[in-house]
Parts: structure tokens; C-alpha cells; sequence
């Protein structure tokens, strides 16, 4: 992703500290002025090795490893390990812990959503949007938390179903914060598509055609801003989805306001969706069971993360630990796009299109690429460790 | 109120020197808490202003590779010095000015602007890329904003027929406050004074989330503090000003405060009203907008003193 950057040009760095990023990662941006004419990417300052510690736990330890792959959207990934692991064991989970499932993941989304609104209006330097947006991003949280006891790590999910139910004093909470949150949304929908100085800093910012979004492999928001339709939820139901579908929210335009409003809208189907769950929630068991050995066998796993489409591939050899786990995070198929679309922008603008995307840095740190193709001599323990210790020097 | 204070205390304690320093802290407080308190966060305790500055007092102050050290170190002093220096001729706490001559209105303007200089100087000093585009855009800014304020406090002066500050404040007591004769002019002073200090929507050479602390990002301990005190001061006397000229001046401690206050309040709302402006939008701003209207005003109330005279006479004056 890095490109090469001759020596003696403005490069601004941002990263990997820097005040707007609340994750590692580095950003180089060449600057003419103010105008940036060059984006490098450079990420893997948090690689921490997941996916190959799956291969030494048991199933059902994994699924406890993979829901902390990232801090924001955690129910999902613990919801695509799940739904995996049951298509490999040819278990269906019961029709209540579907619905369970889709209802929590629309909670996160809500807070995702939410969250990414107050950070994208930080970067922008409207910090008002941000502190009034967490603000009323805690009643979701508090949501959550008398739902499943956490407000990060719900741990709802266990192999073959979930593990938390939903009683009537939870429902009507459930119902009085969706009211809650739905005018304070409408409120912020009218800030961000009329606020004079916010649409300065929004509109025809960070513009992303659909044949760009598409040659890139734009997928959430992002994409659906330029007018994508693409959504897992809608293309092929998951979960508790067949039985409560979503519409899809798409625009066109393709700029930052334009990404600003398909999430604003995404929470308006949230709440619709919640207050039909919590309405229609199919009664019955809780969970399957689910054998300890997985068959071997190999599948993928497909749900739509807040910032898009989260994909899972799994392969079983038969035993009671997977063979290999694969995860492909929404995060990491944006980068191209803040990349190519950056060129030409103010530099003031790079916050904002970074955030335009809603990145999750942590998340998709999963790969360590060696550069170096010349030489191809092996280290052992003690030697690269000394590497190690004459290189910090 | 004429009070004359003897040379010393004037400059040293009151109502120049600490006791001046000491507002300076305290108007930063209710600044932040106001800020705070729009936008539903709790905001820091009353000493929290000062207590940053004693922190950053005792703390390490780091001068980094590759600056003129002499620069480095007396840039914070200098700016500082001249917020200092600018009290002297305004009529802080409704005391008169310690010391007045005619034309002294350019000479504060020109000290109050020093603070951006120096912030400029200070960026430009360091190899920080950061501060040197901080210290870009802070020049940048100085450009826009200067013109359209200096034009909007010259308003008053005009009419007055005085350039002297103690002079059009005690004009502006008596009569119509210029607020309600120039509104164009107590506008663009008052968000003139926003972009003179840095302030949001403003703080596009200071954006946290694009170059860290613009210029000031490799000041660490005492030239920091000294920066911040600096700005400080230079709110309280930038809010004195236009107090004094368009809310029709004062003449004690108590109108002072209410009318300071007043002023601070409507600053914070704006702070916490709007977006960041982009150096770019903050340009257009004062040269597409800010500039004609001022100017047009300062037309018409020259047209106005030339005419008056004439019509009066007419009007059975």
C-alpha cells in the first residue's frame, strides 16, 4: 500500500501517535502547501496475532478470543465465528437466539454509529457534535450493559445459539431508548445536512465515484455513500435477518456528507429493527448444542459489521481446535479509498476523509509483510532477539 | 473612575502586572467551563487554569535540535511583554489608563498583534513540520483577521474624532452604545478578536487533529506557559477593548465586569457553535465577507461626519 515518495519533498506526518488517531497507524501525507498531492499508508503497529493463537485453543475458546478482535464491534465477530462454527457442525441455532443476535448487533451498530459520528465531527474541529453524540451514545451503552452485564465485550453469543434472554422490564427499555435516541438522530441528521460551517468541511469533501468505489472495493458506508448496493444483510441473510429484514440505505453522492447520512440513516433502520425484534421476538430454546469436535471441513462466514462486510473463513480438521482461522476485517478493504481519494485535498481535510471511512486500526493489523526479497537467511531465537537489542541501540 | 495608581503598583500589581495575569487565568477559566457547560460536559474546577500553569512552570523545558536557542527562549518573553505592554493603555477594570497619549489605539493594536508574530517566529524557529505549517497558518490567519479588526475598532474612533483609548471610552459612556450605530463593527471586532486568539471556529493554525499544536507543538514547560498566559492576557484586553468601544465604555470595576462578561459569553457560544473553519474558509471569510462589510461601514460613517453638519441645519437641529 506504501507508495514510494522522493526525499525532498513536504511530507506531514501523521502517526503512529498522533492526537487524531485514537489507534496506531502511519500516515504520510506530501504536501504542495496545503494541498496534498501524495498518501502512504503504512499499518501493523498492533498485529497481535489472533488468528494464529485460534489454532491453539478450543472451539469454544476461540469464539471468546475472536469476539476481542475489536473493541467496537465485538458482537459481530463473535456472531460470524458462531454462525460458522454451527454450518460446520450442521447446527441450527434456535430461531429466539437468532433474533437475540441480530437485536444485539444492531445495538452495536447503533453505538458504533454513534461513536464514529463524534469521533468524524471531532476531526472536523465540532466538538460539540462530538461531546452531544457520545452523550446520548451511553444510553445504548447502558442498553447493552442491562442486557448482556458489559457495555464492550457482550459475550452474548455461545456455539449453537446465545446465552442471554430478553425479559419484559429489558424490552420496554429497549423500546423507551430507541424513542430516545430516534429524535435525538433526527436532530443530528438536520445539524450535519444543514450546519453551514459543517457542510463546508463535508460537502464535495473526500468525493468518491461509484466506479471508484467499486475499482477499489469500497463495502459499509463507505461504499454505500457512493452508491454501492451492497449490504450482507440484505444480500444474503444471516442470523435472525431472513426473518427480519433490513432496507438498504444507499446514496450517491459519494462525498463525506454523503457517507455522514447513509450512517445516520443505517440508525434509523437500526431502531425500526430493534422495536420490531423486541415486538416479535420468537419464543423458544435459547441454544443448540453443539459437539465439542468440529466435522473437517472448511466454510465462510459473512455478517455485516458496522463499517461493512466482515468475513470469516474457518477449516476444521475434525478435532476439538480449529485448523486455520481466517479474518478479513471491513477496515482494511477501505484504506485504498481514503488513499486515492485524499490526492488533491487540503491537508486540514485528511482528519476527516481518515475518519470518513471509520477505520478500526487494531482490528485489521493481521498481516506482517517482510520487504526484504533479497535476502532470505533464517534467525534463530537467540540471534534475532540480539537483532532486536543492536536495533533499538 | 480616576484613580491614579503610583507607577509601580500600575505595572506591577494592579491593575496591570499580577492582579492583570490573575484575570487573564480566571477568564480562561470561565471560558473553558462556559464551553464546557454548552456543551454538556462538566468542565475543569476554578484553579484548574492555574494549576496548568504552575505545572507547566516546574516542568522541563526541553530546546530542541536545529532552533536559535536565543529565539527560542525569548519569543514566549516577548509576546508575553507585549500583552503586558498593551494594558497599559486600555482602561482595564474601568480604571483609566495608566498611560494615554494620542494615537495610542494603533500602538495597542500593533502590541496585541506581537502575540501572533511571535507565534509565527516561534513555528518558523523549530524543523517541526508541524510548527512550520502552524506557524503558516497562523501568518496566514494574521493577514485576514487584522485589516477588518483594526478597521472595526476604528469605527468609534472616527466617529469620536479621537485615536486615543481613554478618550473614545469615556466618549462612548455617554450617548448611543456603538453597538446599536455600528452592529457590522462590534461583529466583525468581536470575531475578529476569535481569530486573533486562536479561538474555534478559528483554530485551524492550532487544529489538534491535523498538525498536533501547529506552532507551538515543540514548546514544552516555561515557553509554553508563558505562550498560554500570554493569550490569556490578550483575551482580557481584547474583550476591555471592545467593551469599552461599542458597549458604551465604563467607568467602574462593576460595569466592567458585567460587560466583559457579557462578551465572553457570546464568544463561547460562537466557540462552541460551529465547525472548524479551514485556513482556506477562514481567509474567505474575512476578505470575502468580513472585510466589505466593515468597509462599507467605515464609508458611511465617514459619509456620515462630512454630511451631518450639512443636514442638521436642515432638520431644525
Amino acid at each position: 500500500m506504501t507508495s514510494p515518495v522522493s526525499p525532498e519533498k513536504f511530507i506531514v506526518p501523521i502517526g503512529p501517535q498522533h492526537p487524531a488517531l485514537k489507534e496506531p497507524g502511519h500516515f504520510e501525507f506530501t504536501v504542495d502547501g496545503e494541498i496534498v498531492t501524495n498518501a502512504s499508508a503504512r499499518l501493523g503497529f498492533v498485529h497481535r496475532g489472533m488468528e494464529k493463537g485460534t489454532e491453539s485453543r478450543t472451539w469454544v475458546q476461540g469464539l471468546y478470543l475472536m469476539e476481542r478482535v475489536c473493541g467496537i464491534c465485538s458482537h459481530v465477530h463473535a456472531m460470524a465465528f458462531a454462525l460458522g462454527v454451527e454450518k460446520l457442525a450442521g447446527v441450527q441455532a434456535p430461531p429466539r437466539a437468532q433474533a437475540i443476535r441480530v437485536l444485539i448487533g444492531e445495538l452495536e451498530r447503533i453505538h458504533s454509529h454513534l461513536l464514529w459520528l463524534g469521533v468524524a465531527a471531532h476531526e472536523g474541529g465540532f466538538d460539540t457534535l462530538f461531546m452531544f453524540s457520545w452523550r446520548d451514545r451511553e444510553t445504548v451503552m447502558e442498553l447493552l450493559e442491562t442486557i448482556s452485564g458489559n457495555r464492550v465485550n457482550y459475550s452474548a453469543n455461545v456455539l449453537g445459539g446465545v446465552k442471554i434472554d430478553i425479559d419484559d422490564k429489558q424490552k420496554d427499555a429497549l423500546l423507551k431508548g430507541m424513542d430516545f435516541l430516534e429524535e435525538r438522530t433526527r436532530h443530528y441528521l438536520k445539524v450535519v445536512t444543514e450546519d453551514e460551517t459543517f457542510l463546508g468541511r463535508t460537502r464535495n469533501v473526500g468525493k468518491m465515484t461509484y466506479e471508484e468505489a467499486d475499482t477499489l472495493g469500497a463495502i459499509g458506508p463507505t461504499g454505500r455513500a457512493s452508491g454501492i448496493q451492497r449490504d450482507v444483510r440484505v444480500n444474503s441473510p444471516y442470523a435472525g435477518y431472513p426473518d427480519f429484514p433490513v432496507k438498504l440505505v444507499t446514496a450517491t453522492a459519494g462525498d463525506l456528507e454523503a457517507r455522514f447520512v447513509v450512517r445516520i440513516e443505517e440508525l434509523f433502520e437500526s431502531y425500526r429493527l430493534v422495536r420490531e425484534i423486541v415486538e416479535k421476538l420468537p419464543p423458544g430454546d435459547l441454544a443448540a448444542r453443539v459437539p465439542r469436535r468440529i466435522p473437517e471441513g472448511e466454510t465462510i462466514s459473512r455478517v455485516e459489521a458496522p463499517r461493512g462486510e466482515l468475513f470469516y473463513f474457518m477449516k476444521s480438521n475434525g478435532s476439538d481446535m480449529p485448523e486455520r482461522i481466517k479474518v478479513r476485517t471491513p477496515s482494511l478493504c477501505n484504506w485504498a479509498s481514503v488513499l486515492v481519494t485524499a490526492v488533491g485535498h487540503k491537508l486540514a481535510d485528511m482528519p476527516m476523509i481518515l475518519a470518513g471511512i471509520d477505520p478500526c486500526f487494531s482490528c485489521n493489523d493481521r498481516i506482517v509483510t517482510v520487504t526484504d526479497h533479497a535476502s532470505s537467511n533464517q534467525m534463530s531465537w537467540e540471534s534475532l532477539r540480539q537483532y532486536g537489542i543492536e536495533y533499538y541501540k | 473612575m480616576n484613580i491614579t495608581f503610583p507607577i509601580y503598583v500600575a505595572l506591577l500589581f494592579f491593575p496591570g502586572g499580577l492582579f492583570l495575569m490573575a484575570s487573564g487565568l480566571f477568564t480562561e477559566y470561565i471560558d473553558r467551563k462556559l464551553v464546557a457547560r454548552f456543551q454538556n460536559r462538566v468542565g475543569p474546577r476554578w484553579f484548574q487554569p492555574l494549576a496548568d500553569f504552575v505545572k507547566l512552570l516546574a516542568k522541563e523545558e526541553i530546546i530542541p535540535t536545529g532552533v536559535n536557542k536565543a529565539l527560542f527562549v525569548l519569543l514566549p518573553i516577548i509576546a508575553l511583554t507585549a500583552a503586558l505592554t498593551a494594558a497599559l493603555y486600555v482602561p482595564l477594570f474601568g480604571f483609566k489608563p495608566v498611560y494615554s497619549f494620542s494615537g495610542d489605539l494603533v500602538v495597542t493594536l500593533y502590541l496585541l498583534s506581537m502575540m501572533t508574530l511571535c507565534i509565527g517566529l516561534a513555528g518558523a524557529n523549530t524543523e517541526d513540520r508541524f510548527s512550520l505549517v502552524g506557524a503558516t497558518r497562523a501568518l496566514t490567519q494574521l493577514f485576514s483577521y487584522e485589516a477588518p479588526f483594526l478597521l472595526a475598532l476604528l469605527g468609534p474612533a472616527i466617529v469620536l474624532g479621537t485615536w486615543n483609548i481613554g478618550e473614545i471610552n469615556a466618549g462612548a459612556t455617554s450617548g448611543t452604545w456603538f453597538i446599536v450605530l455600528q452592529p457590522i463593527g462590534f461583529i466583525v471586532a468581536l470575531i475578529g478578536l476569535m481569530g486573533k486568539l486562536e479561538l474555534p471556529p478559528f483554530d485551524a493554525p492550532e487544529a489538534e487533529t491535523e498538525i498536533v499544536a501547529g506552532a507551538l507543538t515543540e514548546y514544552s514547560g516555561r515557553g509554553f506557559a508563558l505562550f498560554k498566559l500570554g493569550r490569556d492576557v490578550e483575551l482580557v484586553i481584547g474583550l476591555t477593548l471592545i467593551a469599552s468601544f461599542y458597549l458604551g465604555g465604563f467607568t467602574n470595576p462593576l460595569d466592567f465586569l458585567w460587560k466583559t462578561l457579557l462578551l465572553l459569553f457570546v464568544t463561547a457560544a460562537l466557540q462552541s457553535l460551529f465547525a472548524r473553519l479551514r485556513i482556506d474558509q477562514t481567509v474567505g471569510l474575512w476578505w470575502r465577507s468580513g472585510m466589505i462589510l466593515v468597509l462599507l461601514q467605515l464609508v458611511v460613517i465617514i459619509l456620515g461626519t462630512y454630511l451631518a453638519p450639512l443636514v442638521r441645519p436642515l432638520l431644525g437641529g
